[in-house]
């Protein structure tokens, strides 16, 4: 079983399925594709991208290979994951009900979101992720604004302005914190996938002939309005991301796109019990896994941004290699054959990992966006905690997610500190001078997606409880 | 006019956000379908009464919770509206209706 059907989970499908395994694979949302290679509806026949990017054709690509196979892959969609019990049982919601699977593999597939640290103004509505502009735009093919300025770091603000822009909107522009003399020192690194490298010469090309200013080595430190931003501040920064606030601009918008990269989503792997590492530029907390991508947890592997973000072309031979290693354990195959199939995903993984790595070493998180939030600024979004708050409760010897937990509440809203603790870990770690892990990754507890007690309750729906008790 | 040019459109429902009716149409999600309504505001919070709306738009942040059709605390950016659908501003953690 597969959870997830972005590209990591599609990999693994295809690769399965190919083998002659019959996977099961599990989203949450009603077409494969995930985040980054998402659709209209289904039955809304437009079906040609009105941005025909490299993302998109990877994307169609994809799914034309997993289209290709549909009969011997079994895609459940709007099914959604809540809870992971006794290693491997899974506890999922549909829109009939509730039920419990226990597979025998498990392959979690499950991306990744946006990292946002806290700043003036970050709560006003009109400040949403680049991703969540995008999928406005490539999924709903609703317009998230008219006037808009994009700010953060990394190739994605590149991405989502140019399909800002093909939608017809403006873009007043991007406010990048990475220095350009930064950027154009990393290029030896960046060369190792020529590809890549021509993809993001392109977007520039794109934003450049548009007239998109861009400005380089500057974070955003403020945003303004009422009932919708209309205004953003924002202030060159130094190495360390620090801004000077003196030297502040400010530009009107009615809509402030801004993420500083991706944090992988381990909830699942947390909660089947995966041994778990902090590793900075992988985004934050992730599974310990071994060559094969399989966890610390007999008979479950991670692929994709879920286990450290890389991005989807990684995704995409991550998935294919954890599906390899489900049908190396399954018998299906032997271990000559996957050594030799699993040989050419290697060599393109070694490459585009030492891209990564100069990508990532440029827009790792510095040490200046966690203190953009003032005394009264929002750091938790659910519970409403201040900076001031948070600060107070450091001070007091709060050093651990269990502990901030039970002195501010911090992490107790529905989100489950998925928002507020990247940034908090850091800030922590900033104060105390220890390193980032001893704060420890946020306490996982089912449901991690809302389930009602009607629901839960109605046993009529509930389909596989029954064989579900019968297993140890 | 916030939604794309596209001939090839779902079929059009109508819905109701704070009891004012709108057009959206089939696949959209609530939060696309007010965001195309321009009403970008979906939430007030509990303790500090501060408007809130459409943040990470896949269901991960809780932001963009909404009353709908009695039921207090749906993500709009994850629910599919239908037509008919009532949908409300949700104040602080909401309220369940009680005709449900």
């Amino acid at each position: 079983m597969i959870v997830g059907a972005g590209p990591a989970g599609m990999s693994a499908a295809i690769a399965l399925a190919k083998i002659g395994v019959q996977p099961t694979i599990i989203d949450e949302n009603a077409e494969t594709g995930g985040q980054i290679y998402r659709q209209p509806p289904s039955s809304c026949s437009n079906s040609q991208s009105t941005v025909a990017t490299a993302q998109a054709r990877a994307g169609l690509q994809l799914r034309e290979r997993f289209q290709q196979l549909a009969d011997k892959i079994e895609f459940r969609r709007n099914t959604k994951v809540w809870g992971v019990f006794q290693g491997r049982r899974l506890a999922v919601t549909t829109s009939d009900g509730w039920e419990m699977i226990e597979p025998e593999r498990l392959v979690l597939a499950t991306g990744a979101y946006e990292f946002v640290p806290p700043f003036p103004g970050w709560t006003i509505p009109g400040v949403l992720t680049p991703g969540a502009a995008q999928l406005m735009i490539k999924s709903m093919q609703v317009l998230p604004g008219q006037r808009v300025l994009l700010t953060g770091t990394g190739p994605f603000l590149l991405v989502v302005a140019t399909c800002l822009l093909d939608a017809g909107i403006e873009v007043v522009g991007i406010v990048e914190a990475v220095s350009r003399i930064e950027t154009l020192t990393s290029l030896p690194g960046l060369v190792h996938d020529i590809r890549l490298l021509r993809q993001g010469w392109k977007y520039l090309r794109r934003l450049r002939r548009a007239g998109v200013p861009i400005h380089t080595g500057h974070v955003v430190v403020a945003a303004e309005g009422d009932e919708r931003v209309q205004r953003v501040r924002f202030a060159p920064c130094n190495r360390q991301w620090r801004p000077d606030q003196s030297r502040a601009k400010s530009v009107e918008v009615d809509t402030l796109c801004v993420g500083y990269g991706f944090v992988p989503r381990t909830e699942l792997a947390q909660l089947a019990g995966c041994q778990m590492q902090w590793r900075d530029k992988l985004g934050g907390w992730i599974p310990v896994v071994d060559t094969s991508l399989a966890t610390s947890e007999r008979g479950v592997w991670v692929s994709g941004d879920g286990g450290g973000v890389a991005g989807a072309a990684v995704a995409e031979d991550e998935g294919t290699l954890a599906g390899l290693a489900v049908a190396r354990d399954f018998g299906a195959i032997d271990e000559a054959s996957f050594q030799r199939l699993r040989h050419p995903i290697d060599i393109r993984l070694k490459k585009l990992r030492r891209f990564r790595h100069t990508l990532d070493k440029l827009s790792c998180i510095r040490p200046g966006l966690s203190e953009l939030a003032r005394e009264d600024t929002i750091v938790c979004r659910c519970e409403e905690l201040t900076r001031g708050e948070t600060d107070a409760a450091i001070a007091a010897g709060c050093t651990t997610y269990r502990t901030f937990k039970v002195a501010t509440r911090l992490g107790m809203g529905p989100c489950q500190g998925r928002m507020c603790w990247p940034t908090m870990a850091r800030a922590i770690a900033l104060k105390t001078g220890k390193p980032i892990e001893d704060s420890g990754p946020t306490s996982v507890r089912p449901p991690i997606a809302p389930v009602t007690l009607g629901e839960l309750a109605d046993r009529e729906i509930c389909r596989g409880s029954a064989a579900g008790e019968s297993n140890p | 006019m916030l939604r794309m040019n596209n001939p090839h459109r779902n079929s059009p429902v109508r819905f109701f956000f704070n009891d004012r009716e709108f057009e959206a149409y089939e696949g959209e999600t609530v939060a696309a379908a007010l965001l195309a309504a321009e009403r970008c505001v979906l939430r007030k919070t509990a303790r500090r009464n501060e408007p809130r709306g459409l943040f990470c738009g896949m269901g991960v942040c809780f932001d963009c919770l909404v009353c709908i059709d009695g039921q207090p605390n749906r993500q709009a950016c994850l629910t599919p509206v239908t037509d008919g659908m009532r949908v409300e501003l949700q104040i602080g953690n909401g309220n369940w209706s009680e005709d449900l």
